[in-house]
C-alpha cells in the first residue's frame, strides 16, 4: 500500500455510538376530522403522536395506499394536541385527489416535521411581523399565531375571491387584510403585491412570504425598493 | 499472506472521508489496501446518485470490476446503495448492498464474511459518526465529518432522501478527531458534511464550532469544504480572517436567476449571494470562491441562463462546477413540466463551462508573484504538486516531500488551457 502513509501505532479510538441514522421517521395518522372551507378546499385534522414541531415547519402527507406524499404546512399551533393541514384539491394531482377522498376515521402517511420557515428566536418580543401570503401559503401564518398570540404582526393575505379567505377569524381583524383580485368583497381590491406597492411597513420589520413563485419574486422586488434588506425577508414557495 | 482491499469512491467529499475511515480501519485490520479492484479481496465501491450520470459511473465501477474478473467479495455503498437498494442486489446478486447508515460497519462485514459466518443481512449496527479517525488515507487532507443529511429539500435533490435527516456530531467528538489526526501528522483538515452550515449539536452553531476549532492549541490549518450560503452570522466573517482558516470556500450558487432560485427552493437570493461574496472579498480580496451551478432547470429561460453566465464574471470564481440538470425522481423538480431539452442543456453547459476555465485562467493570474504556503500532496517525472491556502494546484520543480508544507513564490502559470497549474518556487 504504497501511498498511505507508515502505519501510526497511536490508538484509534472508535467514535462514541450515535443513534443508527438520521432517516425520515414515517408513520400513519388517524384522520379526526375534515373541516370543508371551500368546495375544493379542506382541513385534514390528524393524530399528532409524538411529532412536536416549529410553526412554519411542514410535513409530507400522503394516502395510506399511495406511495406519493406532498409537503404541506401544518396549519395548526405547536401546543395543539392534533395536526391540522390546509389541503386545496389540485386537478389531476396525485395526491390531493386521494386525500380528499378519504373519511374521518381512516388513515394518512405522515413524515416527520422539517424545514426552516420559522420566528427567529433571537428577535426581540415586539419585534414587527409582515406576513405575506397567496391562496393556502396562509397555513404557516395561521399556525404562527395561534402558536404565538403575542405576535406584532400585519397578515396580507392575496386571493382570486373572498370565499378562500380560509378561517381569517382567527386572525385579529385589524391585523388583517384580505386582497381579492377577482372581485371587491376583500379589504382591497387586487392582488397583494399592488396593495404592497402603496402600503410600506418599514425597513425594520420582517417580511415572511409564502405562496407560488410569481407572487415572492414580485415581493422581493418591491420590498427591495421600499429598502428591505434581504436579510428580513423570509420566504417558502408554495408549488 | 495479506488480505487485500479495493475502494472506488464517488462523488462528495463525505464520501471521501468515509472511505478514508474505512481504508484506515482495514489497514488496523492487517488489509492492504489499494485503490482499485484488481487482485482484491473485497472491492468497495462508494458510490454517488446526485445526477443520472453519478449513477452510470457507480454501475460503471462496479460492472468495470466484475468484467475484469474481480471475483472476490464485492459491496456496493453509499447515496445509490440506498437510492436504488432492490435494482442494485437484483443486478448484482452476489454484492453486498450496504446503507449509508451501516456504511461504517463494512470492516465488521468483511471480517464476518471472511470468519464464515452467516450472510449478514445489513443488520450491523453502524451510525452516521461511527467512523474511526483515519490514520491511513487517500488524502493529504484529513476529512472530518461534523454532519450528516438535509432538511432544506431543494427541489432539485435527491440527498435528503438518501442521507435523510439533518444531524450533527457533537462537538466533543469533532474536536478528538482533529486532536487524533493533527497527531497522525497531517497539516490541514476538511470540514465536511452535507450541509455543513446548519450544524447545531445542542444550540452550537456552525461558527461557534469553527471557533473552538481554531481554539485547538495544535499546529494544523483548517479548510472548509462546500457549504451553503443560507445561515452565515457574523461571528463566521469574522473568523474567516483567522489565520489557521484558509480563505476559499465553494459556495454553492446553483443559478444567479432569482426566480430559478426560488423554484429550487434554494433559501437565498442572488443578491444575499452577492453581498457575502463582497464581504469575502473584503476580508481578502484574492479569497477563493468555487461554486457549483446547474444549467437547464426546469423553466430556465435564456435571460436565467444569461444571468448565471454573467454571475461567473461578476463574481471571479476561482472554478465552477457545471451541471446539466439531471431529473431525480421523487423530488419536486421531476414534476416540473417545461423542461429544457436536452440538447440546450449541453449547449448551455458548454457555454457555461468555457466562461469559467476564462474566470477561473484570469483568477489564477492574480497569484504570479505572491507567495504561499503549499502542501505536497504529490511527487513524480522530476516535480512535487499541491495547493496554497487558496486552493489552487501549484508545481515545484524537484522532489519535496509529500505532506509537508512549503513556503514559495509563485512564478507563471502553465499553458494548459482548462485547468492550468500555477509554477513556483522555493522560499525561505
Amino acid at each position: 500500500m504504497e501511498r498511505f502513509k507508515k502505519m501510526n501505532k497511536q490508538a484509534i479510538i472508535m467514535s462514541k455510538e450515535v443513534p443508527v441514522a438520521n432517516k425520515i421517521k414515517t408513520d400513519l395518522h388517524e384522520i379526526l376530522d375534515i373541516r370543508y372551507l371551500t368546495d375544493s378546499t379542506f382541513v385534514l385534522r390528524i393524530e399528532k403522536k409524538e411529532l412536536d414541531f416549529e410553526a412554519g415547519q411542514h410535513v409530507c402527507v400522503g394516502p395510506p395506499n399511495g406511495i406519493h406524499t406532498r409537503e404541506y404546512s401544518i396549519y395548526s399551533a405547536e401546543q395543539d394536541d392534533c395536526l391540522e393541514i390546509l389541503v386545496k384539491e389540485v386537478e389531476n394531482g396525485l395526491v390531493s385527489p386521494s386525500l380528499k377522498k378519504l373519511q374521518k376515521g381512516g388513515f394518512v402517511v405522515v413524515e416527520e416535521p422539517v424545514g426552516y420557515f420559522t420566528i427567529n428566536k433571537n428577535l426581540p418580543a415586539n419585534q414587527k411581523y409582515v406576513f405575506i401570503a397567496s391562496g393556502t401559503g396562509i397555513s404557516p401564518f395561521h399556525s404562527f399565531v395561534l402558536s404565538k398570540p403575542d405576535l406584532n404582526y400585519t397578515l396580507l393575505h392575496g386571493v382570486k375571491y373572498a370565499e378562500e379567505a380560509y378561517e381569517a377569524d382567527a386572525f385579529n381583524k385589524e391585523d388583517y387584510v384580505l386582497c381579492t383580485s377577482q372581485e371587491s368583497k376583500g379589504d382591497y381590491n387586487g392582488r397583494v403585491t399592488d396593495y404592497l406597492k402603496t402600503n410600506s411597513f418599514g425597513k425594520d420589520a420582517h417580511y415572511y412570504l409564502c405562496g407560488n413563485c410569481n407572487m415572492i419574486h414580485d415581493v422581493y422586488d418591491i420590498l427591495e425598493e421600499q429598502g428591505v434588506s434581504t436579510d428580513n425577508i423570509h420566504a417558502e414557495v408554495y408549488f | 499472506m495479506k488480505r487485500k482491499v479495493g475502494f472506488k469512491t464517488l462523488g462528495c467529499r463525505l464520501n471521501q472521508f468515509e472511505t478514508d475511515a474505512l481504508a484506515s480501519k482495514f489497514v488496523n485490520l492487517g488489509y492492504d489496501v489499494v485503490e482499485d479492484s484488481k487482485d482484491t479481496d473485497v472491492f468497495v465501491v462508494n458510490t454517488c446518485t446526485v445526477t443520472n450520470q453519478s449513477d452510470q459511473k457507480s454501475r460503471y465501477v462496479v460492472n468495470k470490476a466484475l468484467n475484469q474478473g474481480h471475483g472476490g467479495m464485492l459491496i456496493i455503498t453509499g447515496c445509490m446503495a440506498n437510492h436504488h437498494k432492490e435494482q442494485l442486489e437484483k443486478r448484482y446478486p452476489n454484492a453486498y448492498v450496504i446503507n449509508n447508515d451501516q456504511k461504517s460497519a463494512i470492516p465488521q462485514l468483511v471480517e464476518a464474511h471472511f470468519n464464515k459466518e452467516i450472510k449478514p443481512s445489513n443488520d450491523h449496527k453502524g451510525g452516521v459518526f461511527s467512523y474511526a479517525p483515519a490514520a491511513e488515507t487517500f488524502h493529504t487532507r484529513s476529512m472530518i465529518k461534523i454532519q450528516d443529511g438535509c432538511d432544506n429539500y431543494c427541489t432539485f435533490c435527491i440527498i435528503p432522501k438518501v442521507r435523510g435527516r439533518a444531524v450533527s456530531r457533537s462537538v466533543d467528538d469533532i474536536l478528538e478527531n482533529i486532536r487524533q489526526v493533527v497527531s497522525f501528522g497531517y497539516k490541514e483538515v476538511v470540514i465536511t458534511g452535507v450541509n455543513i452550515s446548519r450544524y447545531n449539536d445542542n444550540g452550537t452553531n456552525f461558527s461557534a464550532l469553527l471557533k473552538q476549532i481554531v481554539d485547538l492549541d495544535l499546529d494544523f490549518r483548517v479548510r472548509i469544504s462546500s457549504i451553503e450560503p443560507d445561515s452565515f452570522d457574523d461571528e463566521f466573517f469574522e473568523l474567516l480572517k483567522h489565520p489557521k482558516i484558509t480563505p476559499h470556500l465553494h459556495l454553492c450558487l446553483q443559478s444567479a436567476s432569482e426566480s430559478v432560485l426560488l423554484k429550487m427552493r434554494r433559501m437565498y437570493t442572488y443578491k444575499l449571494y452577492q453581498r457575502i461574496i463582497e464581504r469575502l472579498r473584503t476580508i481578502d480580496p484574492l479569497f477563493n470562491i468555487t461554486t457549483d451551478i446547474i444549467v437547464g432547470f426546469p423553466e430556465e429561460s435564456v435571460a436565467d441562463f444569461q444571468q448565471s453566465l454573467d454571475a461567473v464574471n461578476e463574481m471571479q470564481f476561482g472554478h465552477v462546477h457545471t451541471f446539466k440538470y439531471s431529473k431525480r425522481e421523487d423530488t419536486r423538480a421531476a414534476r416540473m413540466t417545461n423542461v429544457v431539452p436536452e440538447k440546450e442543456k449541453t449547449k448551455r453547459s458548454e457555454e457555461l463551462r468555457q466562461v469559467a476555465v476564462d474566470a477561473k485562467i484570469k483568477y489564477r493570474k492574480q497569484f504570479i508573484g505572491k507567495t504561499q504556503q503549499v502542501l505536497i500532496d504529490t511527487v513524480k517525472d522530476g516535480y512535487s504538486k499541491g495547493y496554497g491556502e487558496y486552493y489552487i494546484p501549484v508545481k515545484i520543480a524537484g522532489k519535496l516531500k509529500k505532506n509537508q508544507l512549503y513556503n514559495i513564490q509563485i512564478l507563471d502559470m502553465e499553458n494548459d488551457s482548462i485547468d492550468p497549474c500555477l509554477r513556483a518556487k522555493i522560499v525561505e
